[in-house]
């Protein structure tokens, strides 16, 4: 056991994680992975929301964000936040948008074949 | 006279009235003394009886303090414990956040909630500690940590938010407070009948009622409960009951602590008990918006770089440039704010003189050209 003064930096949330859920864990679709954009949606907020939510909104009004940001913005494990987001974008206040593919491996010929052809037209 | 006179029984008589006499008046005197004796008897008797008295309540308040400064030394250690067990978990679900692991981490969690609010009630009724100083928080957020404390959490619902925030100092007992309500709303009615919360403005501060479904109290029940949140009296551990009934005392203890009211003396809409929770106007304040918004900057500005820099090593195909240029509000504009005010007001002048020189210079530069490119 540690002195109150020690422990005074360090005080763990006032509400815990699994009340803001109200008991509920991972959801069991997997419409959010870490890079999941999201940002809220055109309809107006209601004026009964959870402060986390309504800070979640907050957070994706100025555009897309992704999960992992907001999971970093929010201090808030990334499950917790992935029940959120379900919870909001069912409601309809949040946009998702799948995550920008990751770029194709060019075939290194092809790109010889382009360079040679550009070489040929302005060299 | 002669026969009397020769009368044996006369002349008993003759010799045994002074006998008797004396007998009687030694009798009146023995009397007298054993009254007297009596009295002394009963006195010392009442003062033995009050200084036994005394003895026993001297014995139980020192038996009662030993318990309490025993039963304080060890809470505070179970409570140090629950303590650094949730921010041990707190760091756990911050790592697993994505793992199937979280449920489970939330259920200890939800555990070690419990187990830390059973010994600070204990504490409480020692005069221990209440655990650290919280942050300012609104009213919302102490019920919902109240919430969290009791077992069957998921039947709590709160109906209503508030405006209003509680004082640094108020924010650990009245959640204990509540959670102590919440706990018996829950244990005295159907397993799966709803509780309901609802947080009121009122002249006088701000209510928190809590209704339960269940059988309610009777007068007993009713008078038990009031003299303990009156407490006009300590309760101390030992005068708890067997099962020990710890609720309503920790309940009294604290509000008389920290002055706010508790009564549980109406009936709930649903048959149940209504506990009706007063803060008064010094135990509230007006801020959970300015309370936000450095916790939400804070991190925010010195998270950037990281959060940045991983999401960069993640996605760098498409979407990222386009995200920083809009981002979230709250992260560029601080950046900027904080980086430009550092120019002196020299720099500022001749960069505002440097300007005005410009324009004047492009003025007479364009002034010939202007007709011939001014067809509209």
């Amino acid at each position: 056991m540690t002195s109150p003064g020690e422990q005074e930096p360090e005080s763990a949330q006032l509400v815990r994680p699994y009340v803001i859920t109200n008991g509920r864990g991972l959801p069991d679709n997997d419409q959010f992975n870490l890079i999941t954009l999201v940002t809220a949606s055109e309809q107006r907020q209601p004026s009964h929301l959870d402060p986390e939510k309504r800070r979640l909104l907050e957070l994706c009004s100025g555009g897309y964000l992704s999960v992992a940001e907001i999971a970093g913005h929010m201090g808030l494990p990334i499950g917790i936040v992935k029940v959120l987001l379900s919870d909001l974008s069912t409601d309809g206040y949040l946009v998702t948008r799948a995550p920008a593919p990751p770029a194709q491996l060019v075939d290194v010929s092809l790109l010889q074949e382009v360079l040679d052809g550009l070489q040929a037209r302005f060299g | 006279m002669t026969q009397y006179l020769q009368d044996p029984a006369l002349w008993a008589l003759i010799a045994g009235t002074p006998l008797a006499a004396t007998a009687i008046i030694r009798g009146r005197k023995a009397r007298a003394n054993l009254r007297q004796e009596k009295a002394e008897l009963e006195k010392r008797a009442a003062e033995l009886e009050s200084s036994y008295a005394e003895a026993v309540q001297e014995a139980h308040t020192r038996a009662e303090e030993a318990t309490k400064s025993a039963l304080k030394s060890a809470m505070r250690t179970l409570q140090g414990l629950a303590n650094e067990q949730q921010l041990a978990i707190s760091k756990t679900q911050e790592k697993y956040g994505e793992h199937q692991l979280l449920q489970d981490l939330l259920e200890i969690d939800h555990m070690n909630s419990q187990f830390g609010r059973r010994a600070q009630s204990i504490a409480v009724l020692c005069d221990g500690w209440l655990g650290r100083q919280r942050a300012v928080a609104s009213v919302y957020d102490v019920v919902r940590s109240a919430k969290g404390r009791i077992r069957h959490y998921t039947r709590v619902e709160i109906r209503s938010q508030s405006n209003f925030a509680l004082v640094s100092r108020a924010v650990e007992p009245v959640a204990l407070a509540l959670a102590e309500l919440l706990d018996n709303a829950t244990s005295y009615s159907a397993p799966d009948s709803p509780i309901d919360i609802t947080i009121r403005t009122v002249p006088k501060g701000v209510c928190v009622i809590i209704d339960d479904a269940g059988v309610g109290m009777n007068e007993e029940e009713k008078n038990r409960a009031d003299k303990l949140l009156s407490a006009t009296h300590a309760t101390g551990v030992t005068g708890l009951g067997n099962p020990p009934q710890f609720g309503f005392a920790v309940i009294g203890v604290l509000a008389a602590r920290y002055g706010f009211t508790v009564s549980v003396d109406s009936a709930s809409p649903y048959g149940g008990v209504r506990a009706v929770v007063l803060l008064p106007e010094d135990l509230l304040t007006n801020m959970p918006e300015p309370e936000e918004q450095p916790t939400t900057h804070a991190p925010a500005a010195a998270e950037q770089p990281r959060v940045s820099a991983s999401t960069v090593s993640g996605a760098t195909a498409g979407g990222l440039p386009k995200r920083r240029r809009k981002g979230s509000i709250s992260i560029v504009p601080r950046a900027d704010s904080t980086s430009a005010p550092a120019r002196t007001s020299e720099e500022t002048a001749s960069i505002m003189g440097a300007f005005q020189r410009g324009t004047q210079s492009g003025r007479s530069a364009a002034n010939p050209n202007r007709e011939g490119h001014d067809p509209q």
